[in-house]
């Protein structure tokens, strides 16, 4: 999105005259200040403490002394094989979450548009996960979940698809799982209602046309509803994947990263580093890092779409 | 960080000037005029134990209106979170509830107050050594503290349904001849008939148990050569896990599926006769009471023998924070709040064991109604547990000895292979502590 911007403001302010510029930047930085205040004392101020604290050896403790190791953090990080395993539990849950999140979303999307009976409270239906904070919805899954009062269990028992009660979020082999679906279900609504609002820019006209020429459903899905949802695809799904690898809240009420660090999401590790172990430097070069991996897929990922696009 | 611990040493600083200006005036009298209010962080969650909380609690404010306690709910879930947020930003509360094994990491920090000669002799002559023990710990820079008062003690027993052991014809040992690990697991074969597992293993969280139940065999899991601790997992670490392994694999008297429940989870099942007996902290009799289905009959049966009956044991315990701008004034309040007639009151509460000697001898502690005689005579075999003193034991227990044993307990890995694990791995975690 800011790339365009960027693109389209270029030229514009470069055919304008030299002085009137720099008096019209003043005047635009003066208008701009009680609003960069905030963001600079809340936003970028925390973040380049964060920075700088990666290369410290900072610790948690009325009498620790902090110094300055520059990299030594960051090697530390990479032949440490917890955070390895973190990190791929990570990737594991952000990618199987956004792409099974966009399908079932797409699907939901795709019914929501059509002219069903009842369409209007079905789409406020769908939207009721996010209405919910996240705690609550773990606290709920939990419970969905439990090994002897969930109703999971005992569905599942009823129609006979199970003989004995599993304990989803404790067992190693499905605990990932079992949180992944949670991830998925949470995430839902505003991937549904992002695509919905896409589907509903989809020019009719096309497809009567297509109608009109004898395509398939199928066909008109593939070759009209398709490329004319992509920018809005690109967008959500990027949003999606950087909300997931970020997640925190859910997966902590659900499981606090158990069992045996099997849902340890990365953001999880660096919290336990923190909060429970007591080393901040380390934890914040964790964060650096999860950024640097986060801005480089996405980079990869939206400059591809948009030549694609262009 | 530099600049927050500058910001945090300024408050102290000046925190303790006004401090010290209001105590010139006129000494303890001066503070007459000024009331000062301190905040209580309290982690009881049973019910009854927390109206025994607040009812101490409001008792102390009505006695003395010049020191008024706040009394503020805190969860085991997150307070050692809470409290290193609230320790760094520089105003934690000034009566701290914790465990000890908590207490070690905060002290090494210099997040508590040392409490040594701050005791009132009365109260200190009250509580065994032992127990002071579990409190007492490195302040990280070479010397040593008291960092809490050691207020309430847990002993892990064994819950049973008294008509399956009337069935079986077992009979229920005294404290003074308890069974032998060994007649526990033939005892265990004789319970197991049908749907009936004779023993349940909840081992969601299985460190602190398994480690507390080593001491039956000598197993301390860590040897300390100066300041440096390393993991040691021989012969004797690998008795008692060995046993419960072969309870669940090999004589099949122990339920896999209770594996992964917490404490309490098994509950149900017991009292539906799919358990016979459940090896457990003495707190859990308070559920049993309270949730049993009527003419359920149990009983408590006192601790297990190996070579010895000692268990490890860690403490609950009020400790003041090294910031707390009313240091003395805490110091009083947990004076009162822990002496022998209210750890009485707090013990029932809590259905744990008081570390006051005269709290112990309360009547209602040694009546055998709800077990409460075993209970109380199983505190004898409570010894400051060896892990207590280990720099970086949170950080091995979450992330090698709780995944290496859980795996070993599902019968995933062999003993060798989480032996080898919890020792590889672990010195690897310690070696960052030993720094």
């Amino acid at each position: 999105m800011t790339l365009t911007a960027e693109r389209t403001r270029g030229p514009a302010a470069g055919r304008r005259g030299r002085p009137g510029r720099s008096r019209q930047g003043r005047e635009t930085l003066l208008l701009m200040l009680p609003a960069l205040i905030p963001v600079l004392i809340f936003s970028v101020g925390p973040l380049l403490y964060g920075i700088y604290l990666a290369f410290t050896d900072a610790r948690s403790g009325r009498n620790s002394v902090t110094s300055f190791v520059g990299l030594s953090n960051f090697g530390d990080l990479l032949t440490d094989g917890d955070f390895w395993a973190s990190f791929r539990i990570g990737l594991i849950w952000a990618v199987s979450v956004t792409v099974l999140q966009f399908v079932a979303a797409l699907g939901l999307a795709l019914l929501l548009n059509e002219n069903l009976r009842f369409r209007a409270f079905t789409r406020v239906l769908a939207m009721v996960p996010w209405a919910m904070p996240p705690v609550v919805i773990g606290l709920m899954w939990r419970l969905v979940y439990h090994p002897n009062a969930g109703i999971l269990n005992s569905t599942l028992q009823g129609v006979g698809l199970l003989d004995h009660n599993v304990d989803w979020l404790n067992d190693f082999s499905i605990a990932l799982p079992a949180v992944i679906v949670v991830g998925i279900w949470t995430g839902m609504p505003q991937t549904t209602v992002v695509l919905l609002a896409g589907l509903q820019g989809v020019p009719r006209e096309l497809h009567e046309a297509g109608h009109v020429d004898g395509a398939t459903t199928w066909r008109r899905f593939w070759s009209i509803t398709l490329p004319q949802l992509r920018p809005v695809i690109v967008t959500i799904t990027s949003l999606d994947f950087v909300w997931n690898i970020n997640q925190f809240g859910l997966v902590y009420v659900l499981t606090q990263g158990g069992p045996g660090g099997q849902t340890r999401l990365p953001m999880l590790f660096a919290y336990e580093e923190a909060f429970r172990y007591g080393f901040f430097g380390y934890a914040a070069t964790l964060g650096v890092a999860i950024v640097i991996v986060v801005l480089a897929v996405l980079g990869i990922y939206i400059g591809r779409q948009m030549r694609e696009v262009s | 960080m530099r600049t927050r611990t500058a910001l945090v040493a300024a408050a102290t600083a000046i925190a303790a000037l006004t401090a010290g200006c209001s105590s010139g005036d006129g000494g303890d009298g001066g503070k007459a005029g000024e009331p000062v209010s301190l905040k209580f962080l309290s982690l009881a969650w049973q019910k009854e134990s927390v109206a025994a909380n607040k009812e101490i609690v409001d008792e102390w404010n009505k006695a003395n209106p010049d020191i008024k306690v706040e009394y503020v709910q805190g969860s085991w879930d997150n307070v050692n979170d809470q409290l290193v947020t609230s320790f760094e930003a520089g105003d934690p509360p000034d009566v701290i509830h914790d465990d000890s094994p908590a207490l070690a990491g905060f002290a090494s920090r210099g997040y508590l107050l040392d409490l040594s000669g701050k005791v009132p002799a009365d109260l200190k002559s009250d509580i065994p050594q032992a127990a002071w023990d579990t409190v007492t710990f490195g302040d990280g820079k070479g010397g040593q503290g008291v960092y809490g008062v050691p207020f309430l003690q847990e002993s892990q027993v064994i819950i049973a349904n008294k008509k399956l052991l009337d069935k079986a014809g077992v009979s229920v040992p005294t404290p003074e001849d308890p069974w032998t690990w060994d007649e526990f697991e033939e005892i265990s074969k004789k319970l197991t008939k049908g749907d009936t597992f004779g023993v349940a293993w909840p081992l969601k969280s299985p460190v602190n148990k398994a480690l507390n139940l080593a001491l039956n065999f000598g197993g301390t899991f860590f040897q300390t050569d100066g300041a440096k601790a390393t993991v040691k997992v021989g012969p004797e670490e690998r008795e008692v896990l060995q046993r419960i392994h072969d309870q669940l694999y090999k004589d099949k008297t122990a339920d896999p599926s209770a594996l992964g429940m917490g404490t309490a989870d098994p509950l149900p099942g017991f009292y539906a006769g799919k358990y016979a007996m459940l090896p457990a902290s003495v707190y859990l009799r308070q559920q049993v009471v309270e949730q049993a289905p009527s003419g359920f009959e149990w009983v408590t049966i006192p601790p297990l023998k190996g070579t010895s009956a000692d268990q490890g044991a860690a403490s609950q315990t009020l400790s003041v924070a090294a910031d707390s701008k009313y240091p003395d004034q805490a110091t009083k309040f947990i004076s009162f709040f822990l002496n022998s007639t209210n750890q009485a009151k707090l013990a029932k509460g809590d259905w744990l064991l008081p570390t006051s000697v005269k709290a112990a001898s309360d009547p209602s502690m040694t009546t055998e109604e709800n077990g409460w005689n075993v209970a109380t005579a199983s505190a004898k075999n409570l010894v400051v547990a060896p892990y207590l003193k280990v720099n970086g034991f949170d950080e091995w227990k979450s992330k090698v000895a709780t995944p290496a044993l859980q795996q070993y307990f599902a019968n995933k890995i062999t003993l060798d292979e989480a032996a080898k694990t919890l020792v590889d791995e672990g010195n690897k975690v310690l070696e960052r502590y030993n720094k």
